[in-house]
């Protein structure tokens, strides 16, 4: 006989928790093991030096490592580099999808295919995309150089990738055309969902469409705006292997992120400790950028409520 | 709303036009990797471009898959990937079914917070992993093998599994469990028999978008794997080097890298959007 008392009885509490434990475990454990672990693991060793290559092992530096590297200007122009096409890149992208979005928000059936295929990019393996926007840039066979002399914009064949300035344009370009389409399709995707009563009193009371966009539509935007900020600077942060195809961090330190420099100390160098204490920088930089992402979030919208 | 005025259809002409110049542009660099897989290696290189009338070819494919140029072969890396892939795909959905369940129809303490955790885990950066699991899986003698691959994919895609299954078992009505677990069944196997069946597009969606996100892992696959295990994005980049600029093999590798993940991405469609949002948006 199924026990009824049993299910909405206060014992039942615990009898019911009890699955929950057990449900959530194996997922819970293996989430730990690929973040916690790793970070106490990085942040230990972060307090020696010791180099893989050298057979003895390390020596205790306390707060040495960080010393070092805080001291160390290279560490903190990487720094600043990573913050600067965090930040550009996050930029342009939303600029771009939210002119795209608008764009896209009209009615007709070729804006659906044209929406279905904005996805493409998106679709490419990154680091491919990185290897075909290499060729596509290369001054001698390069269709981007050719395209735009033919189109007046550039009088002879660019190097993108030997100065500074245009390898970070090529770069942002890269990301731009890979990721301004999730951008533009969360961005479009809210455009399709607001209410158009207000639009429809603020054009019977004779406002323009720009004034419109400006005071009506754009802040009711803004929880899909803050979402696709938020995911994209995640990402952004996360950015490693296209950078590291397209300019290797170069010419000279110019695109080097941190996540460039924390592979070479490492994995090239392999002076861990100096790397770990590094990592364990950039987890702090990264937590309390997107904490601060989340609280500008939760004042905006409720969608990851429950 | 108004009847329409002449600068109203102008606009909607001239959004027309910007929009589709904006997608041909960023669809170019896809055609070019396509169609400079077809070309020989002369065709490839012209300027001005040959954007259309060139006679297509296959020995890229050939010679990728196995011709004799090829030092390591192409297949490998492919089947390599497959597996990954499919693996962590497998193992995230095994774990994350039942969290997902559990944070979305089991009533406990700490549900909100912890549901929040599992989706902060996404943020956490990868470099800042790969560095132990460089150094402990070196200890164990687990560098360039399957699991040194799958069990960190897994980490990285339980996140969006666990948020996506848990909005699709949300959709499912409760009453139907509620009755069968006052009949007595017990929580895994309303789980096997009920919700399973009734997530099953929920599950697929997040199957495709778990495979996704393995399929382009770069970063652990080059620190992790030498040759055994190397999986395709990687591979791809070693062969710059290896053909100097022979952009006719790389083109083709390119595009049987992309191509089933491009397959996926038409099928999903905004559905691929909405799942890399956690399901925020719809």
């Amino acid at each position: 006989m199924p026990d009824v008392a049993r299910l909405i009885g206060p014992q039942d509490r615990r009898a019911r928790s009890h699955p929950a434990v057990l449900l959530l475990a194996p997922a819970v454990a293996v989430l730990l093991l690929m973040t916690v672990a790793p970070a106490i693991y990085l942040l230990w060793s972060s307090l020696f030096r010791f180099n893989l290559l050298a057979s003895e092992a390390g020596v205790f530096v306390g707060l040495g490592n960080y010393v070092d590297i805080l001291g160390s200007t290279d560490f903190v122009r990487h720094f600043g580099i990573t913050l600067l096409f965090v930040v550009t890149s996050v930029s342009l992208e939303l600029a771009i999808g939210l002119v795209v979005a608008v764009l896209l928000a009209r009615k007709g059936p070729d804006l659906r295919i044209a929406a279905g295929l904005l996805i493409l990019p998106m679709a490419i393996t990154p680091v491919v995309a990185a290897l075909v926007w290499r060729a596509l840039l290369n001054p001698n066979y390069g269709w981007i150089d050719y395209y735009l002399q033919t189109l007046g914009l550039i009088e002879e064949p660019v190097a993108w990738l030997s100065a500074p300035v245009t390898a970070w344009i090529a770069l942002l370009a890269l990301d731009a055309w890979q990721w301004m389409p999730f951008v533009a399709l969360i961005l479009l995707a809210g455009l399709q969902g607001l209410p158009t009563e207000p639009l429809e009193a603020a054009a019977v009371d004779g406002a323009g469409r720009l004034s419109m966009f400006r005071f009506i539509t754009l802040p009711m935007m803004r929880p899909f705006i803050v979402i696709a900020v938020l995911l994209r600077t995640v990402d952004a942060f996360k950015t490693f292997g296209t950078v590291q195809v397209l300019t290797n961090g170069g010419p000279g330190d110019a695109t080097e992120i941190v996540n460039l420099s924390i592979y070479r100390v490492a994995l090239q160098n392999f002076q861990v400790g100096t790397a770990a204490a590094m990592g364990i920088l950039f987890l702090v930089v990264v937590t309390i950028v997107i904490q601060q992402l989340l609280r500008v979030m939760a004042r905006n919208t409720d969608v990851l409520e429950d | 709303m108004t009847g329409r005025r002449p600068v109203d259809i102008g606009v909607a002409v001239l959004a027309r036009v910007a929009i589709w110049l904006i997608i041909l542009a960023s669809l170019l660099p896809i055609y070019w990797m396509v169609t400079t897989s077809f070309k020989n290696p002369d065709a490839a290189l012209q300027i001005p471009p040959n954007v259309i009338g060139f006679s297509p070819t296959l020995d890229n494919y050939v010679q990728l898959l196995g011709g004799a140029t090829t030092a390591r072969g192409f297949g490998r890396l492919l089947l390599n990937s497959i597996i990954v892939a499919v693996a962590s795909t497998g193992l995230a959905l095994a774990l994350g079914l039942p969290a997902a369940y559990a944070l979305a129809r089991v009533r406990f303490r700490g549900k909100r917070q912890l549901a929040m955790w599992i989706l902060s885990t996404t943020m956490f950066p990868p470099i800042v992993a790969v560095i132990p699991v460089f150094l402990i899986a070196g200890n164990a003698g687990f560098i360039d093998t399957y699991p040194v691959l799958i069990v960190p994919y897994t980490a990285f895609n339980l996140p969006l599994v666990i948020w996506m299954l848990r909005s699709a078992i949300r959709q499912i009505p409760a009453e139907i469990e509620e009755s069968a677990l006052v009949d007595g069944s017990s929580r895994l196997g309303i789980l096997r028999t009920m919700v399973l069946p009734l997530a099953a597009p929920g599950i697929a969606a997040a199957a495709v978008l778990s495979v996704f996100l393995s399929w382009n892992e770069f970063l652990f696959a080059l620190t992790l794997t030498r040759s055994a295990a190397r999986t395709a994005p990687v591979g791809i980049n070693e062969f710059t080097t290896m053909f100097g600029t022979e952009w006719g093999n790389l083109s083709a590798g390119a595009t049987l890298v992309v191509a089933p993940i491009l397959v996926l991405a038409l099928l999903l469609g905004r559905r691929l959007v909405s799942g890399l949002t956690f399901g925020a948006v719809k």
